[in-house]
């Protein structure tokens, strides 16, 4: 029977993290910047995420939104939506959080690299997607066209505004957006409507093209519709899904879909992988 | 020859073991039969048809710390939780050993659960075969035997004026008294149990998941959770945070995937929502992803969720029913 009985392995244990920045985002959005306290550094994969902890409130599953291509500091993004997410909200730099992790597949870099990456996000679905843009942009050479359809309900709620300028500005960066609804007196220069409004206004070379999807569970069905419509191939459509997790490891049995593990064989899937079970209902 | 011990001599062993170690054991409390530490060997029940929870709380707790929150001087420290005592766990069926072997399974499996394998290191394994089966027990057909000494460390078996003794494993083997002699004796034919159709029945699953029998079946669950409470081979848990007085622990508890909520998110969505869904994922996990991903059923066929349901939704019936269904369906 194999068995690690040294105190420091237990599976549950996290490790320590201070945070080094807070930064508002949005109305509901913060962004924090970490880095692990024993100096370790996290080495994750673009599409990863972690389980953080607030000591004494609990734990949470959050993607890691920058690339480990940057620093030895990594990025979350957490929208306050209940208990625990409110006491991260309330956290201060210097503060300390627990990490673990990093869990889940992430994207296939290896199967991008060439690729011409079609990045389709849906509001907050875009701080997943940044660990792959970012790792993208780093290694620029490696791949092909980069375009980015980002839809949000509205102008106010689009995250990372400084840094989707910068995108703006680099001539090897195609970028299309969307707002659900824009009030009257806001200005707006990208389309209004869903974010499969945008899809007509791109051309893109299907056998060439691997989109890479998140966003709201809702969206999916419909962007999957249009990548298929464009003619690109159900392996080369690549979702990351949410999904209720305890323990990252493939046991604790919430983000179980048919036989796989979200947590260990997501969160990333390919969307044939999903047409073949029976409860993604795509 | 076989290996005897005698009434006598196995009470004096047990007075021993409560001494040395934690001995748990099949005892009664407020009505129920249930396993407990005893300290007092007359306190054991030895003729039993089931206990109504199974052994598998001395491995994976109802309630467990995982870890401390030390906070000192401005510093935080994790401390884990360790077993730091020996326990014989005494009494248990065949069919408990061997749903402890199909937990090994997740919990053992790299990255293995650190509290789960060292409560299982620093335990050893006593069984009693099971002589009267109860009507729901079906144990035969999930590849156990009332007698089946396979996923024990120690078997006894009740012969003559004391008890057959068969030491499975180097470590029971090691737990044995002294007073332990060979005698030529003949151990008694294991009882027989009701069968049910369970061959093929993984593969048969796999056609039948849209079938609107599973949220028929399903409209009578209350979501008591009772049978992922009572199963040895349930083992999905929630993790959570308690702070009380200062002190900050991090608690693993059972959980059951029953539970309205079970895979709702943050935000509300719930990929999981209808009763139908959820029933068929308890089957499914059991006769059909747990077979996928480690080979074997995930059920003992102790008949406790049988007797448990209050509302009668029977494994035994849902075996049946989907081999009929799925030679309905065809391949």
């Amino acid at each position: 029977m194999a068995v690690g009985t040294e105190l420091g392995s237990s599976l549950f244990l996290p490790k320590l993290a201070e945070l080094l920045k807070v930064e508002p985002l949005s109305e509901k959005e913060k962004l924090f910047q970490l880095r692990l306290k024993d100096g370790s550094r996290l080495n994750h994969k673009p599409g990863q995420f972690v389980e953080v902890s607030v000591l004494g409130i609990g734990e949470a599953p959050i993607s890691i939104s920058s690339s480990p291509t940057r620093d030895d500091s990594f990025e979350l993004v957490v929208r306050m939506v209940g208990n625990l997410t409110g006491a991260l909200h309330r956290l201060q730099p210097g503060d300390t959080v627990g990490i673990r992790g990093p869990f889940g597949n992430g994207f296939p870099v290896s199967e991008l690299l060439k690729r011409d990456l079609l990045f389709v996000a849906g509001g907050i679905g875009l701080c997943p997607l940044r660990s792959m843009i970012q790792h993208a942009i780093d290694k620029r050479e490696q791949f092909g066209r980069i375009i980015l359809l980002y839809g949000c309900r509205q102008p106010a709620e689009q995250l990372f505004r400084g840094e989707l300028g910068e995108w703006r500005q680099r001539p090897d960066i195609e970028i299309l957006e969307s707002v659900d609804r824009c009030p009257v007196d806001v200005a707006w220069e990208g389309s209004v409507g869903v974010i499969t409004t945008l899809f007509p206004q791109v051309s893109i070379d299907p056998g060439k093209t691997t989109a890479l999807v998140v966003g709201p569970p809702v969206m999916y069905r419909f962007v999957v519709a249009e990548c298929l419509k464009q003619g690109i191939a159900k392996e080369r459509i690549l979702l990351s899904l949410e999904r209720r997790m305890k323990c990252g490891m493939g046991f604790c049995g919430h983000c179980q879909i048919n036989n796989r593990y979200v947590c260990q064989d997501g969160p990333v899937f390919s969307y044939a992988e999903l047409s073949r079970l029976g409860e993604a209902e795509l | 020859m076989t290996r005897f011990i005698s009434k006598k001599d196995l009470i004096t062993w047990l007075e021993k073991l409560i001494q040395e170690r934690i001995l748990i054991a099949p005892t009664t409390k407020n009505g129920l039969l249930l396993f407990q530490p005893v300290s007092e060997v007359e306190d054991i029940v030895l003729d039993f048809q089931n206990t109504e929870l199974s052994p598998k709380e001395c491995f994976f707790s109802a309630t467990e710390t995982l870890f401390a929150v030390k906070r000192e001087d401005g510093r935080t420290e994790l401390v884990p939780a360790t077993v730091d005592r020996d326990t014989v766990l005494f009494g248990l069926h065949p069919c408990d050993a061997m749903g402890m072997a199909i937990n090994d399974k997740p919990f053992l499996a790299e990255p293995a659960d650190t509290l789960y394998g060292q409560h299982r290191a620093r335990t050893t394994l006593i069984g009693l075969p099971c002589s009267k089966p109860t009507t729901e027990c079906f144990c035969t057909s999930m590849g156990g035997g009332p007698h089946d000494p396979t996923h024990l460390d120690v078997l006894l078996t009740e012969a003559e004026d004391g008890y057959i003794v068969q030491a499975v494993t180097g470590k029971g083997e090691e737990i044995l008294p002294s007073s332990v002699v060979e005698r030529e004796i003949v151990s008694p034919p294991p009882p027989s149990v009701e069968p049910v159709p369970a061959a093929g029945i993984s593969e048969v699953m796999e056609r039948v998941f849209e079938a609107p029998y599973w949220s028929r079946l399903a409209d009578r669950c209350i979501h008591c959770n009772i049978c992922a409470y009572v199963c040895p081979t349930c083992y999905c848990f929630d993790v959570r945070d308690y702070a009380n007085g200062g002190r900050i622990e991090r608690v693993r508890s059972w959980e059951s995937c029953q539970s309205p909520g079970f895979t709702r998110i943050a935000g509300g969505y719930d990929p999981r929502s209808s009763k139908g869904a959820r029933l068929r994922q308890r089957f499914y996990h059991k006769l059909r992803y747990f077979p996928q991903e480690f080979g074997a059923l995930g059920c003992v066929g102790c008949g406790r969720c049988i007797r448990a349901c209050p509302v009668n939704i029977d494994i035994r019936e849902v075996i049946s029913d989907v081999q009929k269904l799925g030679a309905k369906i065809g391949t």
